[in-house]
């Protein structure tokens, strides 16, 4: 009878065999260790699967093999030489075992197969109930096949990573919806709230892929300056009632910042730009976009076009325009595209400094952060009555640039021009 | 209140809204002189006269076309079909004309009218008439269902079919006809598309129709004394529209549920509850869903056979403690 190699596992497809435990011409018993093989994992001893006279040695220690290989041949009690070494003798192994096996119940096609590694791969009558035993003990035992949905949601819930921790009281001792509540009040805990799934809208959903994009796109860098908004204070106060009896709102620092802008970028025209391929495209027209909350369900960024040219009071009411429509959802697409630099909005929560997002392919965004009365130094010679601190109105400006576009000289430049405009404020002519 | 028998309800609900209602009439085999043969219109023929209560020739596509007609020109009938088994005859006019006049007339046509029809197993009848095909009908688009199983709800169920603008399906269980129950004095109306809460429990929600009702209460009372198993037991009523929120609602307490179904097994009434359940309230189950029906066979005439084919008390029983834990 030939001993074959036997399969030491799913995958292990081959071994080497170490030692031989018998030699040639020696007995052996059905099932008494006859070699030893090596795999990668483990060392294991391949039985004798028949009792007899250990006759041939096929495979000398050291030598590599694979599953199925004849390693040795037992000539079986009564059994002759030639018959013993003559191919298809009928051995047994866990490989060829599968298909050669008759019709078994769903029980045993269920269970897993016996551990091959001690039985050296053969299937053995005995091996085979308590296979199935020890799967049913192991099934019993582990819950964790058998936690129902609800079970699975409230471990998530309470962050139990253990349910083995839980005494299940169901059937076979499965963990039920009981045991986990009663587990927790054991526990101390009270049952959380549970947590919302919030599908996002579609505005949400094309929001967070711009914004994963263009950070992904382009190098932010962001710079702020501090701005004395004492000038242009002065020109809203004496805008006053009158501005607002005329246009129906109120005169903000907004499009006092969006003059400023389009004022300054004539001076410092690569911030009016777009990254396209290796070259910066520089826009000749300021196309300023606004960008609008839509009662904190969503962002969108109308563009007021040629702004460049605009005074602050039509920008102010281009703004206005542009907001209400927004907010009514009548923007239509011609409002939403060509801007070439954007305005984000947020001091009117108070904000100390933002750092923008870049609106893409734009190079540059600016934020206009809350402005607050705060002690200022003032600088002035001795002549002049010397330094003094007054009460100021102040802001933070803050712009993100992309790197690839300039640097942060150039930035800090342009923001230095929009400051210098901004507390100059010579707009006394625009606001009518 | 009063007690009154289930077919004394099926009369008593009639009566009111034909007193109630001068356009409410009644056709049907033998349902007036005879006063029905399962004796659910006794007295309808003295009370209302022949115009209002007629008997009609042995012929249900007679009896429903004329109920259809009726209901265009504007009276409201009430239909009876003797078995449920027998709207296979008439089936054409009920799912393809009835059902969808008002949507292929854009609202133009609406048809208020009423198909009585006795339902279920129980009485030894044979496979032509003990069938339960509720699910027959609620597969139709345009059909309102219902199935009430208690002499109250026959009554403000009934009252509420006939109120209602659409073609509305009730199903009389033959084998409740004899038990009774306390029916409210006076006008009882209900509502259609409303589950009723009949027992609260902790463990396990039974969802039943019809004759199962009783069962499912009697199997609770069991599992509670027998096994500690509190159940639940929802009593749905009305398959179209379908009270889904009070359903979700007992499911989600427990966390388990079982349909019990008269209907046979393939596509019955609780493979649609199964199947919203499992959309709805999925992370809610503590356990599969596991539905005890009549198994898709012809029901038999024997006693014996026909009591085993049919959910018994005992086998809503052992299945809950089968399988609850």
């Amino acid at each position: 009878m030939d001993v074959l190699m036997p399969q030491l596992g799913e995958t292990v497809r081959e071994g080497t065999v170490s030692a031989w435990r018998k030699q040639v011409g020696d007995p052996v018993n059905h099932d008494e260790p006859l070699l030893e093989i090596e795999t990668d994992k483990v060392t294991v001893e391949v039985p004798a699967t028949a009792a007899g006279v250990l006759v041939e040695i096929l495979v000398p220690v050291g030598e590599r093999v694979e599953v199925g290989t004849r390693l040795a041949v037992i000539r079986v009690a009564g059994e002759a030489m030639a018959a013993a070494t003559s191919p298809g003798a009928r051995i047994v192994t866990l490989s060829s075992a599968r298909p050669t096996v008759p019709a078994m119940p769903a029980a045993i096609a269920d269970a897993s197969p016996p551990d091959p590694a001690r039985s050296s791969g053969r299937i053995t009558m005995p091996a085979i109930p308590t296979a199935i035993a020890s799967r049913a003990a192991s099934r019993a035992a582990s819950s964790e096949l058998r936690l129902s949905p609800v079970v699975k949601r409230l471990l998530a819930e309470h962050r139990i990573d253990d349910p083995s921790l839980i005494p299940g009281t169901g059937a076979e001792g499965r963990i039920t919806r009981d045991d986990v509540l009663a587990y927790v009040a054991a526990r101390g805990g009270a049952v959380p709230a549970a947590d919302r799934v919030v599908p996002m809208s579609r505005i949400r959903q094309l929001t967070a892929e711009h914004m994963v994009r263009s950070v992904a796109t382009s190098p932010h860098v962001l710079q702020a300056v501090e701005v004395d908004f004492l000038a242009v204070d002065r020109l809203r106060a004496a805008a006053g009632d009158a501005w607002r009896a005329r246009e129906g709102f109120s005169l903000s620092y907004l499009p006092f910042v969006a003059r400023a802008v389009c004022l300054a970028i004539p001076e410092f025209p690569h911030v009016n730009a777009s990254v396209r391929g290796d070259s910066l495209v520089v826009h000749q027209r300021v196309h300023l976009g606004i960008a609008v909350d839509l009662d904190r369900q969503g962002l969108v960024v109308p563009v007021i076009k040629d702004a460049g040219g605009k005074t602050v009071r039509a920008l102010a009411v281009e703004i206005r325009r542009l907001a209400d429509r927004a907010r009514r959802g009548q923007l239509t697409p011609d409002d939403l595209t060509e801007g070439t630099y954007t305005l984000s909005n947020s001091g009117p929560f108070g904000t100390l400094i933002t750092a923008p997002i870049i609106h893409q392919p734009q190079v540059a965004i600016l934020s206009t952060d809350g402005v607050r009365k705060r002690p200022v130094v003032v600088e002035r010679s001795a002549a002049d009555g010397g330094d003094s601190i007054e009460i100021r109105p102040v802001g933070v400006l803050a712009q993100c640039f992309d790197h690839r576009a300039f640097d942060g000289a150039y930035s800090a430049a342009f923001l230095a021009r929009v400051r210098a405009i901004l507390e100059q404020a010579n707009f006394d002519a625009e606001l009518t | 209140m009063a007690e009154l028998s289930y077919r004394e309800a099926v009369a008593a609900g009639i009566a009111q809204e034909m007193a109630r209602d001068e356009r409410v009439v009644m056709l049907g085999e033998d349902i007036a002189g005879a006063g029905g043969v399962f004796k659910t219109t006794v007295g309808l023929l003295d009370r209302f006269g022949p115009r209002r209560v007629r008997d009609t020739p042995i012929s249900e596509q007679a009896i429903i076309g004329a109920a259809m007609g009726a209901a265009m020109t504007g009276l409201v009938p009430i239909a009876e079909i003797m078995f449920s088994d027998f709207f296979a005859v008439c089936w054409d006019m009920i799912a393809n004309e009835i059902a969808k006049a008002r949507y292929m007339s854009a609202g133009q046509m609406a048809l208020p009218l009423v198909i009585r029809t006795a339902n279920g197993a129980g009485s030894r009848f044979g496979a032509q008439h003990s069938q339960s095909v509720e699910n027959w009908a609620m597969a139709v688009p345009g059909l309102k269902v219902v199935a009430p199983a208690t002499p109250a709800d026959v009554k403000g169920l009934m009252a509420a079919a006939v109120r209602d603008p659409d073609p509305v399906i009730f199903f009389e269980h033959k084998g409740l006809f004899a038990t009774k129950g306390e029916v409210p004095d006076g006008e009882h109306v209900d509502r259609l598309g409303t589950a009723k809460v009949l027992r609260q429990g902790r463990d396990v929600t039974l969802v039943a129709l019809a004759a199962m009702v009783p069962r499912a209460l009697e199997a609770a009372e069991r599992l509670d004394r027998d096994h500690r198993i509190s159940a639940t037991v929802v009593d749905v009523r009305s398959l179209v529209p379908l009270d889904t929120q009070t359903i979700l609602a007992e499911v989600t307490r427990t966390g388990r549920l079982y349909t019990v179904e008269e209907n046979p097994r393939l596509c019955g009434w609780g493979a649609e509850i199964a199947s919203i359940v499992a959309e709805e309230r999925f992370y809610d189950l503590d356990g599969p869903i596991i539905r005890i029906t009549t198994p898709h066979v012809p029901l038999p005439a024997a006693d014996a056979l026909e009591d085993h084919a049919v959910p018994s008390v005992a086998r809503i029983v052992d299945t809950v403690v089968r399988t609850a834990g």
